[in-house]
């Protein structure tokens, strides 16, 4: 194979590939071999997998091929998935093999079984190449990542985003068909828009929490990370449904993602967010970006117009002043055991949410419910809320190494950015982010679709009719 | 809500027994006084009647 062709191969959507393989066009072991490839090239430099497996994924890949080749109506049934090699943030379990959340606290922790979501891609036939690097324990803010500086793409000397960010990194480079993050309050949606690819937050409740390492029990999702908006759709189907062992998951039936993905936006309502597209803390580029955007979204048959939802703006502070306390909850044990073993963002960010007030902390639930039903007044009136996924595109990487020095600082390096991907963490609604654009410097934009509960249908409908009207999703990091 | 102080930070971490540097103190005191910052116009809101519920799997669906 040309490397070209290798170049084209990995790079090709989950859809493709699953077809591939089932085809008997493509070996599940060779395209194995081609992310391992791809992998070994790269990641000394980009820092996406904190463990890969290199040997367990071909054996799975040749155990994937002989079933392929016993195929045909009276073989075993292939599950969706057959074949496609994938990788998932280490935040999730793994049977046998180490899960350490990016931390070194957890360097030695080996589960007995899998996360709910990774058995549900296993039993869908998809084949583990690795644990993805994070911000430690889900956090975000880590200043020496314990195994490696995950980089951007794009420009590696820029942030790719977290927490999510070897999920990030590794789809926009193709180190794997598509991977799995875990989005609290913007840890799908965040790598996503830095790194130029398509991240989903799915509803709260839709897809099970079990064996995933905690942050905050009622924002806490697993959402895909993919190259195409067909492909979120894809996983979301294998992932989503009702969880014994997750008894916050919600009892509907999963519908078919991909049922709808064609029907266009035509008659659809679109409220742009007026504080986060149009206000001052949004980079021009990026405005830009995004209200091109919303217009193409008109062209293609959409009603658009902007709405006011003034709550977003605190929506950063609430966040963490929930999400925050509630891992000030999980980890106590260890801050006062293990203190200095914690990344010192980490630690001060862990420290400084377990002494906040109580009383800020229940007016910050109030206030929360309070603008979850700003956000659900407004998607009664519109199918769909849009906006920016991030304020700015991905900052240097020396930025957030810095230690804090004012209270100014903490604003912008925390609740500004927070702000665009906290309101649907918040209110528990699914939310997509999808590329839109590029800054001057060749650094991805993003768009961000914000639909009602359980109506992830609309949300990938509206982003993949926005996807085939434009070629961004068709575009490569510079990385030779 | 009056600043608080790195000392006072410190004073706050030892009561719940939490072991800190001086280092630790002074970011952790920007980084709470910060926060209690960005929370200040939650006051301005009229909350007394908002019960703090998050959101729940399944409620029923919207119109």
């Amino acid at each position: 194979m040309t490397p070209t062709a290798a170049e084209d191969l990995a790079f090709s959507s989950v859809v493709e590939l699953a077809g591939l393989v089932r085809a008997r066009k493509m070996s599940p072991v060779e395209l194995v071999r081609a992310y391992l490839a791809r992998i070994e090239r790269l990641d000394a430099r980009l820092r996406a997998y904190i463990t890969v497996l290199p040997e367990a994924a071909l054996e799975a890949g040749r155990r994937a091929e002989a079933a392929v080749m016993r195929g045909g109506p009276l073989g075993p049934p292939l599950g969706p998935l057959h074949g496609v090699p994938y990788a998932v943030k280490d935040q999730f379990d793994t049977a046998g093999v180490a899960t350490t959340a990016g931390s070194r606290i957890l360097e030695h922790n080996i589960p007995i079984e899998d996360a709910t979501v990774v058995a549900r891609i296993g039993a869908a036939g998809g084949i583990l190449l690795g644990k993805l690097n994070l911000t430690e324990f889900a956090l975000g803010g880590t200043r020496r990542f314990p195994f490696g500086q995950p980089r951007n793409p794009w420009n590696t000397d820029h942030d790719p985003g977290g927490s999510s960010s070897g999920s990030g990194i590794a789809v926009a480079a193709a180190l794997c068909a598509a991977s799995l993050g875990e989005d609290t309050g913007g840890s799908v949606r965040s790598p996503a828009s830095w790194c130029g690819v398509v991240g989903l937050r799915p509803t709260w409740g839709r897809v099970s929490r079990y064996g995933s390492f905690p942050l905050s029990w009622s924002m806490d999702t697993a959402g895909p990370l993919t190259r195409t908006v067909e492909d979120a759709a894809f996983m979301l189907g294998v992932i989503a449904g009702s969880d014994p062992r997750d008894p916050l998951t919600s009892r509907r039936p999963v519908p078919d993602y991909s049922a709808a993905l064609h029907d266009g936006v035509r008659g659809l309502r679109i409220g742009i967010i007026r504080e986060l597209t149009f206000g001052a803390e949004t980079d021009v580029e990026v405005r830009e970006a995004v209200t091109a955007a919303a217009r193409r979204l008109e062209g293609l048959g959409a009603a658009v117009e902007e709405t006011s939802l003034p709550l977003v703006l605190l929506a950063g502070a609430i966040f963490m002043a929930l999400a925050d306390a509630d891992g000030a909850g999980v980890h106590q044990h260890w801050l006062r055991t293990r203190p200095m073993d914690y990344d010192e963002g980490t630690r001060k960010r862990l420290l400084t949410a377990s002494l906040i007030p109580s009383a800020a902390g229940q007016q910050a639930a109030r206030a929360r419910a309070l603008l979850r039903a700003q956000l659900h007044a407004a998607l009664a009136q519109y199918d769909l809320l849009l906006c920016p996924t991030a304020h700015q595109a991905a900052p240097p990487i020396a930025a957030g190494q810095a230690p804090i020095t004012s209270r100014a600082e903490v604003a912008d390096r925390f609740f500004t950015r927070r702000s665009y991907v906290t309101p649907a963490a918040l209110a528990g609604t699914p939310a997509i982010a999808l590329p839109c654009g590029f800054t001057s410097a060749g650094l991805p934009i993003s768009l961000q679709l914000i639909g009602r509960p359980f109506d992830e249908p609309t949300v990938l409908r509206a982003a993949r009719a926005y996807e085939q009207a434009t070629d961004w999703a068709r575009r490569r990091p510079p990385l030779g | 809500m009056a600043e608080l102080t790195p000392e006072q930070v410190g004073a706050m971490a030892a009561a719940v027994g939490l072991p800190v540097t001086p280092d630790d103190v002074a970011e952790v005191a920007h980084r709470l006084n910060a926060l209690l910052e960005a929370l200040g116009p939650l006051a301005e809101l009229a909350l007394a009647t908002v019960e703090p519920v998050p959101a729940l799997p399944d409620e029923p669906p919207l119109p």
